[in-house]
């Protein structure tokens, strides 16, 4: 195919036909409900968060009501008590993360002129896992059983049965539940930035809004995992009464607290960073120039996420830890200001610079500016420690961390809302009520916010339900009070606004005059994403490159047909977006929703006390997930096909250059992350007992290491097959693959083994001895699966010599299965008593 | 004191605020507490400086003609405005506040008092120097001018320990004690907070703090260390057949207690309910009554079986343990 | 000195080599908090000098340093002024070498400011 094919009106019809079949949508009643194309998971997304949104900031208006005026009654302690621990929750969880996840799912295949994520049905089991658990947690409330211990979930109080109800289990079980489908989206994120760029995208022409996504991706990666080990050793508390967190039996407290702030710091700058990423994109098109700084951004962005998991002691500083620690974290805290600024002060000179177009979109990100600056300000007060100790837990840090997240969360998102409306919709929003919108709302944001910065250094502690008349903030209260309701009435303008939109017509093409790739999306939007996937040479292609809209259009750059009948995206490489390969997407499918309400089940079933059933969840999960897998990394029925310009690329890839191994790769980060919370337990527990240990028959070494031996041999087994497969020894190889799920299997018996003659109700020690062995033989036995798996496809004729992505797949995870044995098995081995 | 007229500043802003001087971070009565606002006043000053100057500079860049900067201008905004500027601020502030955390020496001659945090009440301890420990609850005296040195725990869940114009605050944490050091110097009446939340009614656990010169503190706690007198009146009687002393130690009547806050000078205190209800006989026999209606969730059962007059007698016998 | 800096230019550059710098960081503030947790929990007083601690901070801002020397090195373009924004493997390198100096130079900053509390507080309490 050259250049001059796509000069033949007809061909090109013709390509647009066998396109729009390939990307047709499942139509009909349940099966609509089956798509996975990122624009319409993308936008249930979107609107499913921003549901969760308005009704947490409902939840908020009743607070703010009770709170209206001293000594008042309106809702009961025990209502109250719900009401902040579920808004806190709620924003944080079934807000602010997935929002960004929504907009990016629908943003990033634009920006990167690919046809589709790399893994669309991932996006639908996480949009389904999300909409699932949102509602278990949100719905609670109608049943007066939502958490009520704060969105911190600080134990004993919530860990103690007694003291804390079934709000606990659905806080811990609910939220885990939605975790997991964060880090399902991280992953997709990640691969998209990295693989799904168009030929020619270098890094240093990659969008800031794909550099900051890779960012909040790769942090999401490393933080939620830490949370999740937490979860694991709170349910573990509540449901099997091990005392990770209770003091007399040597668990301690402080421990959850640490691993929940290791997770809670980076994660607010996972919601501020994306949103900063908007501004990126917008403030450039304002400005109609580039922006200006372009490593500066990334040096911000890189540097922000590292400081931002040196942070989290800061919301310790008064657990009464050894100063100097808090010094390090209050110094680290000062520090992250600096990338922060590099980021304002390079707005700011992209501005100075170029030529402003005023613009609603321009007026959120302005008056958002402002906002977070005094957020921000007063950040870096409470980063100052014997100040936080005055501040902390008053209505002062209630007043940072909302100017924080509304100006560097919520209002951007609404100007990325006003600013790709277009790109969604084809319609532009109202101008008039966008602004109208925007004063009431920044009046309500500062009249609500600023009072409390008062009223909290007057003595107010947060999350009371009153206070008394004689501390004289009444009147600080009433001003709150009255400044929420004009914020929800500013909120509620903003809505009627979307909701007249289908009632306005189209507005053109690129209506903003933009130079990035997602404003290739044409008012009367095709299914396939991008008619061509383009030759990039500029950071605004759109602005810079000769024709490139209409090039794009009429095909004539790479993959402009659908020949085979096949949803097809290029794969191209890490540093310099060389084309590598067509990938086959996943196409519309119920598995992602099964999979996801499987998953449910086994979390909800949990809190419920419904053992038995939740195991059968389980078993059905994994079936759901070997039936969706079984369908991946398929031969191709030829080996490469053109992609235009006499360009020809494989059809199969496997190793190091294919999505499929990077996924795994990533999971594997977030999951030995979590185990490495684990073992930071087991070593906290270690520093604060001068005896951890002494008086329990401890494993002894001789059973851990034959443990530890035996996983290194199913490990080494796997390794050899992968080689042996690779020489064309098919049967060997198989036979490799029976002994590594062999060894696993004997390493999981070798494993429990060792907990012989612990009692993990009676102290910390064996409790966390059991837990790490827990990990590790359940990780044993998904080794054995995978490489049962793998022996399947094998048999099957799914997997061959020259298509080998299975065996190398599943090695990733055996290295990764090998660091955890060794970790585990020396640690409970050897330690304590060889220790200091 | 440092900061005259910026103490000015606080004192307007009080008086804007409704004039809250006894639980007030803006209105200490503490060194520690005073510290702390000085270092908050440098910062605001800051602040609304870079807010001021930032916001004009932003208003600047939107008005600033097209092509106004060129790329190395720009860039020299970002260094220095973005980068090198706040590096040096940050530095400053950070070398400035790190000896703000250095905590208050103690020695062991000073008054050491053992606070616990309890669903939703405060056990307190004093322990003079080679002296037997003194125990109460729900009110805090210490002496103005002397270091007095808080060991602080948390007897069931984590709360926090907040007198807001003594110091700061410290948490209270199950299995851990943490010390804080304070000193304070002007007497008065003050009041602290649970400021970590603690269950049902976190917002109900406040205690009173009073500040007295050195010899009426010395006098007073010499006072605290004397026995009640056991007596025979209706409400003593009532204390007993109702079973009181199960939770409830009153010294030389009943044991000490680990369970309920200790009552021997229970009259003497200015409330009720930690920090909540006025000490009227009225109040007293109702919460004896109904003590999860003024709190909920309060650990203490409730009496309805005892009669408006039981429940005046028992307060009046209460009242009398001054 | 020249040559070294000479077969600077010749390392590659990655986005492994572009977080050698904050990585180096997060190790060193781990490190001063494993340092500080173990001394004062564990051992339950401070050194008399803190020496490990001294030389893991000279050990990552020399770590800190070299990498930042290296970009350095790497991202200069004498004879041909910035900005460096086109689609070309040199301009590609620049831009990874660039970002890795700067990053570089907030790593430094940020394991200087971890240093500064123990050069002012200096015990456990």
């Amino acid at each position: 195919m050259s250049l001059h094919a796509q000069d033949d009106p007809q061909l090109r019809a013709a390509q647009e036909e066998r396109l729009r079949a390939v990307w047709k949508p499942p139509s009909g009643l349940f099966l609509r409900w089956t798509d996975t194309n990122n624009n319409r998971v993308g936008v249930w997304y979107t609107l499913t968060a921003f549901g969760f949104m308005l009704f947490a900031g409902v939840l908020a208006l009743i607070m703010r009501t009770q709170l209206a005026v001293p000594d008042n009654d309106l809702v009961s302690a025990n209502t109250f008590n719900q009401l902040f621990t579920l808004h806190g929750s709620m924003m944080m969880f079934l807000f602010a993360v997935p929002m960004f996840e929504a907009v990016s799912i629908i943003l990033l295949p634009q920006l990167l002129g690919a046809r589709d994520l790399p893994f669309p049905r991932l996006s639908a089991f996480g949009y389904w896992s999300f909409l699932l658990g949102g509602v278990f947690v949100g719905g609670s409330i109608f049943f007066n059983a939502a958490p009520d211990g704060g969105w911190f979930m600080y134990p004993p109080l919530t860990t103690r049965t007694d003291l804390s109800g079934l709000g606990a289990d659905i806080w811990m079980l609910g939220l885990s539940f939605i975790e997991v489908s964060s880090v399902a989206a991280a992953v997709e994120l990640i691969v998209g930035v990295l693989k799904c760029r168009p030929p020619g995208m270098r890094l240093n022409l990659m969008p800031l809004y794909a550099w900051y996504i890779l960012v909040v991706a790769v942090m999401i990666l490393f933080a939620f995992p830490p949370l999740i080990a937490g979860d694991l050793l709170f349910e573990m508390e509540r449901l099997l009464n091990w005392p990770f967190f209770d003091a007399a039996r040597g668990g301690d407290p402080l421990l959850w607290q640490h691993l929940f702030w290791i997770f809670g710091h980076p994660e607010v700058y996972i919601v501020f960073l994306p949103s900063i990423a908007l501004f990126a994109m917008m403030i450039p098109t304002f400005a109609q120039r580039h922006l200006l700084g372009y490593p500066w951004i990334v040096l911000a962005a890189v540097g922000t996420a590292f400081l931002s998991f040196g942070l989290w002691v800061h919301h310790m500083f008064a657990t009464g830890l050894p100063k100097i620690s808090l010094a390090f974290f209050s110094a680290a805290s000062e520090a992250v200001a600096i990338p922060t600024g590099v980021q304002i002060f390079a707005f700011i000179a992209t501005l100075w610079a170029g030529k402003v177009k005023w613009s609603t979109p321009l007026l959120y990100a302005s008056g958002s500016l402002a906002v977070f600056v005094i957020g921000g300000l007063t950040g870096v007060m409470v980063a100052v420690a014997p100040f936080d100790w005055q501040a902390h837990d008053t209505y002062f840090v209630v007043a940072h961390l909302h100017y924080v997240l509304i100006g560097g969360t919520l209002l951007p998102l609404f100007g990325g809302l006003y600013y790709y409306w277009p790109l969604i919709t084809g319609k532009k929003l109202s101008d008039r009520l966008g602004r109208i919108a925007f004063w009431i709302m920044f009046v309500g944001i500062n009249l609500t916010f600023f009072p409390m910065h008062l009223s909290g250094l007057e003595g107010m502690p947060r999350r009371v339900f009153t206070y008394p008349e004689e501390l004289g903030i009444g009147w600080l209260n009433l001003a709150s009070t009255a400044g929420s309701y004009m914020f929800a009435t500013g909120v509620a303008v903003l809505v009627v606004d979307l909701m007249l939109s289908p009632t306005r017509t189209k507005s053109p093409r690129n209506p903003w005059n933009a130079g990035t790739l997602e404003w290739l999306a044409h008012p009367d939007d095709e299914d396939w994403g991008i008619r061509s996937v383009p030759l990039v040479e500029s950071r605004y292609p759109i602005w810079d490159q000769k024709n490139f809209v209409a090039k794009v259009d009429e095909g004539r750059f790479f993959l402009p047909d659908a020949e085979e009948g096949r949803r097809e995206t290029i794969i191209t490489s890490v540093l310099d977006a060389k084309p590598v390969s067509v990938i086959r997407l996943g196409t519309p499918s119920v598995k992602p929703m099964l999979t996801a309400v499987a998953l449910g089940s086994v979390f909800i079933l949990t809190t419920y006390h419904l053992y038995l059933i939740a195991a059968l969840g389980g078993v059905v999960t994994l079936g759901c997930i070997l039936w969706w897998l079984w369908d991946t990394a398929e031969i191709p029925e030829k080996p490469e096909k053109p992609i235009g310009h006499g360009m020809r690329l494989s059809l199969y890839i496997s190793g190091p250059a294919a999505p499929g191994w990077w996924a795994m790769f990533i999971t594997m980060m977030a999951d030995a992350t979590a185990f490495s919370g684990l073992v930071f337990g087991y070593y906290f527990y270690w520093t604060i007992h001068l005896d951890f240990g002494a008086g329990f028959d401890e494993p002894g070494s001789g059973g851990p290491l034959m443990a530890l031996a035996l996983s290194l041999a199913s490990w080494a087994a796997t390794l050899s097959a992968r080689e042996v497969h690779g020489w064309g020894s098919v049967t060997a190889a198989r036979g490799l693959l029976i002994a590594g799920a062999v060894t696993a299997v004997g390493s999981l018996f070798a494993g429990l083994a060792c907990l012989d003659g612990l009692d993990p109700e009676a102290n910390v020690y064996p409790a966390i001895v059991w837990v790490l062995v827990v990990w590790t033989v359940v990780h044993a036995a998904v080794a054995a699966i995978m490489q049962l798996y793998t022996l399947a496809r094998s048999i099957a004729g799914r997997m061959t010599p020259t298509h080998d992505a299975d065996i190398r797949n599943i090695t990733v995870y055996m290295h990764f299965f090998a660091l955890t044995a060794i970790v585990t098995y020396l640690t409970i081995g050897l330690f304590p008593e060889t220790g200091l | 004191m440092r900061g005259k007229s910026s103490a000015t500043l606080i004192v307007t802003a009080n008086v804007l605020a409704g004039c809250n001087t006894h639980q007030s971070t803006l209105a200490p009565f503490g060194v520690d507490a005073a510290d702390i606002r000085h270092l908050f006043i440098i910062m605001l000053v800051g602040a609304v400086v870079i807010a001021g100057g930032v916001a004009l500079l932003m208003r600047h860049a939107v008005r600033a003609p097209e092509g106004s900067i060129d790329h190395r201008k720009g860039m020299r905004i970002v260094l220095w405005l973005g980068g090198i500027i706040p590096t040096i601020v940050l530095l400053a502030l950070l070398a400035y506040s790190l000896p703000y955390m250095k905590p208050r020496p103690a020695s062991p001659a000073d008054l050491t008092i053992a606070v616990d945090g309890e669903q939703f009440w405060w056990r307190v301890a004093y322990a003079p120097p080679g002296r037997a420990p003194i125990l109460s609850a729900n009110e805090i005296r210490i002496p103005t001018g002397r270091t007095v040195a808080f060991r602080l725990s948390g007897g069931d869940v984590v709360h926090s320990f907040w007198i807001p114009g003594l110091a700061g605050k410290m948490d209270m944490i199950p299995g851990r004690i943490n010390s804080l050091v304070v000193r304070a110097e002007k007497p008065g009446r003050y009041r602290g907070q649970c400021a970590e939340f603690c269950g049902l009614s976190h917002a109900l656990m406040a205690f009173d703090v009073i500040a007295m010169p050195p010899a009426a503190f010395d006098a007073w706690l010499a006072e605290q260390a004397r026995p009640a007198r056991p007596s025979d009146d209706p409400g003593a009687r009532l204390f007993a057949a109702n079973g009181c002393s199960g939770c409830h130690g009153i010294a030389g009547v009943t044991a000490p207690s680990r369970i309920g806050p200790d009552l021997t000078h229970f009259g003497s205190r200015r409330t009720l309910a930690a920090g909540i209800l006025p000490m009227t006989t009225a109040n007293v026999a109702k919460f004896i009554r109904h003590p999860e209606k003024t709190k909920p969730g309060v650990r203490m059962p409730s009496f309805p079986q005892l009669s408006d007059d039981e429940g005046v007698a028992l307060a009046r016998y209460l009242q009398g343990l001054k | 000195m020249k040559r070294w800096l000479k077969r600077a230019h010749r390392l590659r550059v990655t986005l492994w080599t572009l977080i050698v710098p904050p990585t180096t960081w997060a190790v060193h503030f781990l490190f001063s908090y494993l340092w500080v947790a173990i001394s004062c929990e564990r051992i339950g007083q401070w050194a008399l000098f803190p020496t490990a601690f001294a030389i893991g901070t000279v050990v990552a801002l020399i770590v800190i340093l070299a990498s930042g020397v290296i970009a350095w090195q790497q991202s200069r373009t004498p004879g041909d002024p910035p900005p460096h924004n086109e689609g070309t493997d040199i301009d590609r390198l620049r831009f990874l070498a660039y970002s890795t100096m700067l990053l570089a130079g907030l790593s430094f900053v940020a394991v200087i400011f971890t240093a500064m509390p123990v050069l002012m507080l200096g015990d456990c309490r």
